[in-house]
């Protein structure tokens, strides 16, 4: 299996963790993912509100048009980029007239798009793709006995509803949750906001819709939270000692990249399990199955 | 004696905004909205938001140009989707809030710290193709200034958090190497989206 694959700017700084451990479990897996030559920032759900919504889904689809000359699917491991990747990759299949006026931007640098790529989320290429059962064969380290909060988030599934995973009450996750050995909690909020890019302008969000989160999780009995989305992961891990802070709570829930459980379950290396970047320490839920 | 039976003034409806905003790129969606108020009740953000969206809609079909623009309402869209997803009249209400966010900028209103952080955002990841998230986090405390700096103190662990743990580079990322290429992209982007809008 063979893919261009999408890292985004996170990869490279608050999000090597999913950098890592993707390329982990994508070499144990036998998915081979080549990197998108040259690619730029996708500018998330922000740049639009700047330069607006047709700029923006131009910028993403430098991308997409660097990706087309080897005709190969676009992965991508973070929530954000697969939403703009995604939207401008249906806005060329379905809308003519918007490929005509992207092509146009497009061939200001000599490029053009055709539409003839899938986007997919790496959550989604695990499950449809690769398989849950051939994980299962790969987990070396059943976690048994941990209960895991599956955290989808909001843009996987809801960029394009009901193209992988239900939008609101999505599956995909607790699946492969157990594939790993793990029980899935029990967790309502699985894909409700964590607040986004809020953390800068406006923290409160992010501290409210945080606290939420942790409550419903640890009502659930998770030990800890798994996600596909940088973002997400960001807010709940590093701004959890704030969510303490402000609602006097003590929540000690490691929040993990999901590729990084899957890393831990099959026995990967220290580099591909990536739990240094993890802040709140995932050590003791881990102790027995991580080395 | 008083006089009970007082007709209020009729409402004066001035168009022109109202117009101004549908022609914005998913401005016209709003047109189909009505009030059901799905919206309000699927939204992560509802509790901070001056008005919903369904709201805010209701705003702009009025004329309300000062209310709507200087409202916190399409800042304090976190993009999740869930109204997107839930709306039975199809709106895609996220990007109409994107349309709103860029329209607010272009005519000033930029008093909220999120204006500050769109447009730092954008300078950032258009300087080399790449967002490095310090620089963008400084830009926006130079357009913020001092007073935002210090509300921030506490934020401080944090930074210290993600330094410890690796995952808060000091350095940004090279240049991309098809930079003058997607600064072609953007301006022609630009002038046809300007065109499109006319």
């Amino acid at each position: 299996m063979r893919y261009s694959y999408y890292p985004g700017c996170s990869s490279e700084a608050t999000a090597k963790a999913n950098a890592h451990s993707i390329e982990g479990v994508a070499k144990a897996l036998d998915v081979q993912l080549e990197e998108i030559p040259d690619w730029n920032c996708c500018g998330a759900t922000v740049a639009s509100g700047v330069v607006g919504d047709f700029t923006q889904l131009v910028v993403t689809a430098r991308n997409l048009a660097i990706a087309e000359a080897k005709g190969q699917d676009v992965v991508t491991g973070c929530s954000s980029c697969y939403m703009t990747l995604a939207v401008a990759n249906k806005k060329f299949k379905e809308d003519e007239h918007f490929r005509t006026m992207a092509n146009e931007a497009l061939s200001a640098a000599g490029m053009q798009y055709n539409g003839t790529l899938q986007v997919r989320q790496f959550l989604d290429v695990i499950y449809n793709d690769v398989g849950l059962e051939k994980v299962a064969q790969k987990v070396k380290k059943p976690l048994k006995g941990l209960t895991v909060a599956g955290y989808v988030g909001c843009q996987t599934v809801r960029a394009l509803p009901y193209e992988f995973d239900d939008p609101e009450q999505p599956v995909f996750m607790d699946r492969l949750i157990e594939a790993l050995g793990a029980t899935p909690a029990d967790f309502p909020l699985r894909a409700r906001c964590c607040g986004s890019s809020s953390t800068i302008p406006a923290r409160d969000i992010v501290l409210d819709l945080g606290y939420k989160l942790f409550e419903s999780a640890s009502s659930g009995g998770a030990q800890v939270m798994v996600t596909p989305c940088p973002m997400c992961q960001l807010n709940l891990d590093a701004y959890q000692k704030l969510v303490n802070r402000k609602y006097g709570t003590s929540f000690n829930i490691p929040v993990l990249f999901f590729t990084q459980l899957m890393a831990v379950a099959f026995g990967l290396s220290p580099e591909a399990q990536a739990l240094k970047y993890n802040i709140v320490s995932p050590h003791g839920a881990l102790l027995q199955f991580a080395k | 004696m008083e006089q009970k039976n007082v007709f209020s003034e009729p409402v004066k409806y001035d168009l022109t905004f109202a117009r101004e905003i549908f022609r914005l790129e998913n401005g016209s969606y709003i047109k189909q909205c009505m009030n059901c108020g799905m919206c309000a009740i699927s939204c992560a953000t509802r509790d901070v938001m001056d008005y919903s969206p369904r709201q805010l809609f209701n705003l702009i079909k009025l004329g309300k140009k000062e209310e709507v623009l200087t409202s916190n309402t399409f800042w304090s869209c976190t993009s999740c989707c869930t109204c997107k997803a839930r709306c039975p009249r199809g709106i895609p209400i996220i990007d109409v809030m994107h349309d709103l966010k860029k329209y607010a900028i272009d005519h000033g209103y930029t008093n909220y710290p999120q204006a500050a952080f769109y447009k730092a955002f954008w300078n950032e990841m258009s300087v080399r193709g790449r967002m490095f998230e310090g620089g963008m986090t400084a830009r926006y405390f130079l357009i913020r200034g001092l007073d935002e700096i210090l509300k921030a103190m506490d934020m401080k662990d944090v930074g210290i958090d993600m330094l410890k743990h690796g995952r808060m580079p000091l350095l940004p990322p090279k240049k991309i190497r098809g930079l003058g290429g997607l600064k072609k992209i953007i301006s022609k982007a630009q002038e046809l989206d300007r065109k499109e809008a006319r």
